[in-house]
């Protein structure tokens, strides 16, 4: 959690909490709950896209629309677009093992390229929803997917501002190669919402 | 007003009007008619009116200097603590005073939903229509329901846990004391958005909120769905903090088995609202979706489902359940074992348990939902998972019962409600069981047999336990007792009205009354009639609650720093707690309910490690021994020394005489001093003249002792407590004082397991002469020991016949003489007389008493013969001889 400046030890309420310097903090299990909240929060949105996909319709897949057309998701282009949210928890992955490496240069290289990747992917996303030729309101299915792309779409943005306010605390000096536990928490959440995203294309565009 | 709240509320209404401006700026750029739209406005208001509370609250102040780069210090702890009551109502980032802040809250919601149940009750008193009209009985009970789960049951086991959990795991805060503060805050915003609905149209669909039926309805519908979220947020917030706790802040030693089974059931929770809370935000959110946006998510025709809500609704509200239960059960036990005296029967099986209710309750939703139409396959194995989720919950019943098995049980309040918890929550458990049974539902759904099953198991498991848990508490937060007597009304007519209430309640299910409607067939008037009256004692009792908490606050009696005595760390710091809990952070070093084993410690304090890290322990608090009577009884020193088993006090006794000769009650606080000196216990004491209240109270005015223990025989018996020796003593020195009872038999026995050489008495002539006496109680002031009198008698044959039996009944009577007569002046004596001459008997004797040392006492030239007999038994044991002159009697 966003309690610990990079520099300055974190608050002393805990005892042993900080002793250790690469293992889990509370901040970062902190994280890993909160992480593990949002999954079943996606579960939960699945849940309602599979019983909409299985429990109702008898019908051919995918399902028609309101107009009586089928509806059709960009597969082709939303591919191109998942393996760039996929490269880019790998370039963050770069630019912490640089910061650890003592390379502050890394971290800031990888932390741009990891957020215009990001930013990417969400200009990607709204160029598809204005393309896609039909809206929430439309039958059942669209508001499932809706609600699945539009949540992730929510997390990338989320993720992104964190990224950003942590390149600014990077700018800053704030984190060294043994103390950053908010880019740590900031990138566990990004890894997360690119694994979330890779089962949502996998679950609603491909299958 | 404070600078705080000003902010809040500006802000809070600057969000409110944003959000109108967005709504109908959004809504005219897409040219959508009309351009008003209730639900949109309510939902777009109250979020960021929310969100303006929160922000203006001060609850994200820290956060956004850190985002802003702008230098923050994480010491800075301004927020922390309170200096007077008004503090408590804007931002704290102190666990115990959040603790409060949730508890008041809390059960100010539960007033307020209670309220709500009294209409309704006085809505069904009779048959027909009373006071409400159908939809707004609909509303009165989605709000009743609304506000005692999202708001009550649930967030309250959050309040206590706030206070005790840290304290108890040997923490100074909770992980994250600026979370935990966002995570209270969240839950006025959330109960001032369902109370808020009052004035939008009231939310009629029940707390479940199914669709069809909360599609429609007014505004109030999205307030509930916002509300809700606000509540989860709390929730996992709250969750995921006790949890960081849990894992990184325990005190050095506490290892999971170490702790104290509110923390395994606080973690379990945890775990529970952590994982299954975002299903009821996540079918909130479609519902939302479908009210707001015009979704079909729940829109059959249109490719939706309605089942789809009913599942993901109670794959959250079945475990919460279990979040309402789970913290109680961990309560339970702390009171349970306290006031049982007795360690915790089965401490794993209970914490495995627990474990295992979490686990299963994620596999029994749908036992909700037999009769909706879901798929059919699902009924068998929820039927089964049901069935064998009662099987830890029984482990746990059963573990409660082996430990009041044969325990010292005091049914102080706590105790009391615990009681009543086993009660009311064994007969909603079975009930329980009864409902899950695919064939019993399908008849049972939705008539008041459910009701009565979710009354009886979150009036035991949330309600009861959640008062056991204030009555235990409420002394070591606030520092003052609670008044007893008000504390037992409130029991008792809230355990009847419990049962007048809901007992009738299954009845009536079985007979088909249909819950949630408003009206109902004239045959049941008569129940229903008397239902009423029984919530109308729980309103009552309710009352007297409050009336207690208020004079207990504003003059109740000084509460000590362990009133219960019990063992877990809480109870090692001062009532209330010092700011940070702890100066010294404990070294956990045993369980924390090893009740009735001598000197067990759970924990020791170290001092710091700049200072050595050695085992110091000493800072001793003065506690003074205020006994006469009771001196040197077993049943005191075992007090002491369980007392100073806490590794915390020092021990001052005063002795007030008043009458009685002065000689003797220094010869017993001699003795009690050279006791406790033989187990290590350092202890001083002094004789007082005077009458005990004045002395007593005068002493503990000026010398200012953490606490006053006044040990007496039972109150029939004692001269002190025929004054009111204790409550007078306690009004005269301000200081908590609290009352040791011991047993007259115990004042007078022998103190069995005593450290003090054993002095054994061979005499048999000698038995019953003053000059004996005399000689013990010299021995006695010059070195405090305890003694055996062994007389060991040459019986003519036969010895049946009625000349030996009149030389034993008199040589019975002289030592009986002798022994009252040492008794009464605080010698601890005790005797036997033996059959057999000395040459037989002592031998037997020495070998059964051990003593330290014989003395050898005769008269008239026996004490010769007496000492050859004795030394030739006594082996290495020291015999010293005296000559006492003439036999008792003789003169």
């Amino acid at each position: 959690m966003a309690t610990t400046t990079g520099h300055a030890p974190a608050p002393s309420h805990g005892q042993d909490t900080h002793g250790k310097k690469h293992g889990l903090n509370a901040e970062l299990i902190g994280m890993l709950l909160f992480i593990g909240s949002e999954v079943m929060l996606f579960a939960s949105l699945f849940t309602a896209y599979f019983f909409i996909r299985y429990g109702v319709s008898n019908e051919v897949w995918p399902p028609l629309k309101q107009n009586g057309e089928p509806f059709e998701l960009p597969v082709m282009l939303t591919g191109v677009n998942t393996l760039i949210l996929v490269a880019s928890s790998f370039t963050l992955w770069w630019g912490e093992k640089r910061l650890k490496a003592g390379d502050r240069k890394g971290l800031i290289r990888g932390l741009w390229v990891t957020i215009l990747m990001g930013g990417t992917f969400l200009i990607i996303q709204f160029n598809e929803y204005a393309h896609l030729g039909f809206t929430p309101q439309d039958r059942a299915f669209s508001g499932a997917f809706y609600a699945l792309t539009g949540f992730h779409g929510a997390h990338v943005a989320v993720g992104l501002i964190v990224l950003c306010m942590c390149l600014r605390r990077v700018y800053k000096n704030d984190f060294t190669a043994t103390q950053h536990t908010p880019l740590a928490a900031g990138s566990y959440y990004w890894h997360f919402v690119d694994i979330v995203w890779v089962l949502l294309f996998l679950l609603v565009y491909v299958i | 007003m404070s600078f705080w709240w000003r902010r809040a509320i500006v802000s809070s209404v600057v969000g409110v009007l944003f959000a109108f401006l967005l709504v109908f700026m959004l809504r005219a750029i897409f040219g959508l008619d009309p351009l008003w739209q209730g639900n949109v406005v309510a939902t777009v208001a109250g979020l960021f009116g929310g969100i303006g509370f929160l922000y203006g609250i001060g609850c994200f102040d820290y956060w956004l200097t850190w985002a802003k780069g702008r230098p923050i210090s994480s010491e800075d702890h301004s927020f922390h603590g309170v200096s007077n009551w008004k503090q408590y109502f804007r931002i704290n980032t102190d666990h115990k005073v959040i603790g409060i802040q949730y508890m008041t809250m809390t059960l100010f919601f539960m007033v307020v939903g209670g309220i709500m149940a009294l209409l309704i009750r006085t809505e069904l008193a009779a048959p027909g229509q009373q006071i409400v009209d159908g939809q707004t009985y609909n509303g009165l009970l989605s709000m009743h329901a609304t506000l005692m789960i999202f708001v009550f049951a649930v967030p309250v086991f959050g309040g206590i846990a706030n206070y005790v959990l840290p304290i108890m795991l040997g923490a100074k805060d909770m992980a994250f004391p600026r979370l935990n503060a966002l995570s209270f805050w969240f839950l006025p915003v959330s109960g001032f958005l369902f109370l808020a609905s009052m004035f939008t149209g009231m939310f009629g669909a029940a707390w479940t909120a199914y669709p069809p039926l909360a599609s429609q309805g007014t505004a109030g519908q999205t307030l509930f769905e916002l509300g809700v979220q606000f509540a989860g947020a709390s929730s996992i917030a709250t969750a995921i903090n006790f949890l960081a706790t849990i894992i990184t802040m325990r005190a050095p030693g506490m290892t999971i088995w170490r702790m104290p089974i509110l923390a395994w059931a606080t973690g379990v929770t945890s775990v529970l609202a952590v994982f299954a809370t975002p299903f009821i935000a996540g079918s909130q959110f479609l519902t939302m979706f479908d009210r707001v946006m015009g979704t079909n998510f729940f829109v059959p025709d249109q490719g939706g489902d309605v089942i789809m809500y009913q599942h993901i609704f109670w794959f959250y509200s079945h475990p919460a359940v279990y979040i309402m239960l789970l913290p109680g059960f961990g309560i339970i036990s702390e009171v349970i074992a306290t006031f049982a005296r007795k360690p915790l029967f089965g401490y794993r099986a209970m914490a495995f348990s627990m474990v295992a209710i979490a686990v299963l309750g994620f596999g029994v939703w749908a036992h909700h939902m037999f009769v909706s139409g879901m798929a059919a396959w699902l009924r068998v194995p929820m039927m089964i998972t049901t069935i064998i989720i009662a099987v830890p919950t029984g482990v746990k019943m059963f573990s409660w019962v082996a430990t009041l098995w044969r325990g010292k049980i005091h049914m102080k309040a706590p105790m009391l409600w615990a009681m009543g918890f086993l009660f009311t929550f064994l007969i909603g458990g079975l009930s329980g069981v009864f409902n899950g049974i695919v064939p019993a539902d399908i008849q049972l759904s939705d008539t008041y047999f459910i009701t009565a099953h979710l009354h009886y198991v979150l009036y035991g498991g949330s309600v009861y336990t959640v008062f056991a848990g204030i009555y235990y508490w409420f002394p070591k937060a606030t520092g003052r007792m609670l008044n007893e007597r008000l504390s037992q009304w409130h029991f008792w007519l809230t355990f009847i009205g419990t049962q007048i209430t809901f007992m009738p309640m299954h009845w009536q299910g079985l007979q088909g009354m249909p819950r949630r409607v408003v009206d109902y067939d004239p045959r049941f008037a008569t129940v229903n009639a008397i239902e009423t009256i029984g919530s109308y004692m729980l309103g009552i009792a309710t009352i007297i609650f409050i009336y207690n908490v208020v004079i207990s606050l504003r003059k109740g009696d000084p509460a000590p720093w362990n009133p219960w005595r019990g063992r877990t760390l809480e109870w090692m710091v001062s009532s209330p707690p010092p700011l940070f809990n702890f100066d010294v952070i404990p070294q956990v070093v045993g369980g924390p309910y090893q009740y009735g084993i001598p000197d067990a410690r759970h924990a020791v304090v170290f001092a710091p490690e700049k200072f050595g890290g050695e085992l110091t322990e000493d800072t001793r608090y003065p506690v003074l021994v205020v006994a006469n009577d009771t001196l040197a009884s077993q049943g005191l020193i075992d007090e002491i020394r369980s007392r100073n088993a806490d590794g915390l006090w020092s021990f001052e006794f005063l002795v007030p005489v008043g009458d009685d000769d002065r000689a003797v009650a220094e010869r017993r606080l001699a003795n009690t001093l050279a006791i406790l000196a033989g187990y290590g216990i350092a202890a001083t004491g002094r004789v007082a003249d005077g009458e005990v209240i004045a002395v007593a109270g005068d002493e503990g005015k000026s010398r200012q002792p953490y606490e006053i223990l006044v040990a007496t025989l039972p109150t029939a018996s004692s001269a002190w407590m025929r004054q009111d020796a204790v409550d007078r003593i306690r009004k005269r020195s301000g200081i908590a004082t609290s009352h040791f009872v011991v047993r007259g038999d115990d004042a007078r026995a022998l103190t069995a397991a005593s450290a003090l050489p054993l002095t054994m008495i061979v005499a048999t002539g000698a038995v019953g002469a003053d000059a004996l006496a005399a000689v013990i109680m010299a021995r006695f002031d010059a070195q405090p020991a305890r003694f055996t009198i062994i007389c060991p008698l040459d019986l003519p044959q036969p010895r049946w016949g009625s000349e030996s039996s009149e030389i034993r009944r008199q040589a019975g009577e002289r030592m009986t003489a002798t022994i009252n007569a040492l008794v009464s002046v605080g010698v601890q004596v005790q005797g036997e007389v033996m059959d057999d001459g000395p040459a037989t008997a002592l031998p037997l004797a020495i070998d059964a008493f051990g003593p330290a040392q014989i003395l050898v006492a005769g008269v008239n030239g026996e004490a010769a013969a007496l000492a050859d007999a004795a030394s030739a038994a006594a082996g290495e044991t020291p015999v010293e001889t005296v000559n006492l002159g003439a036999p008792a009697g003789s003169e």
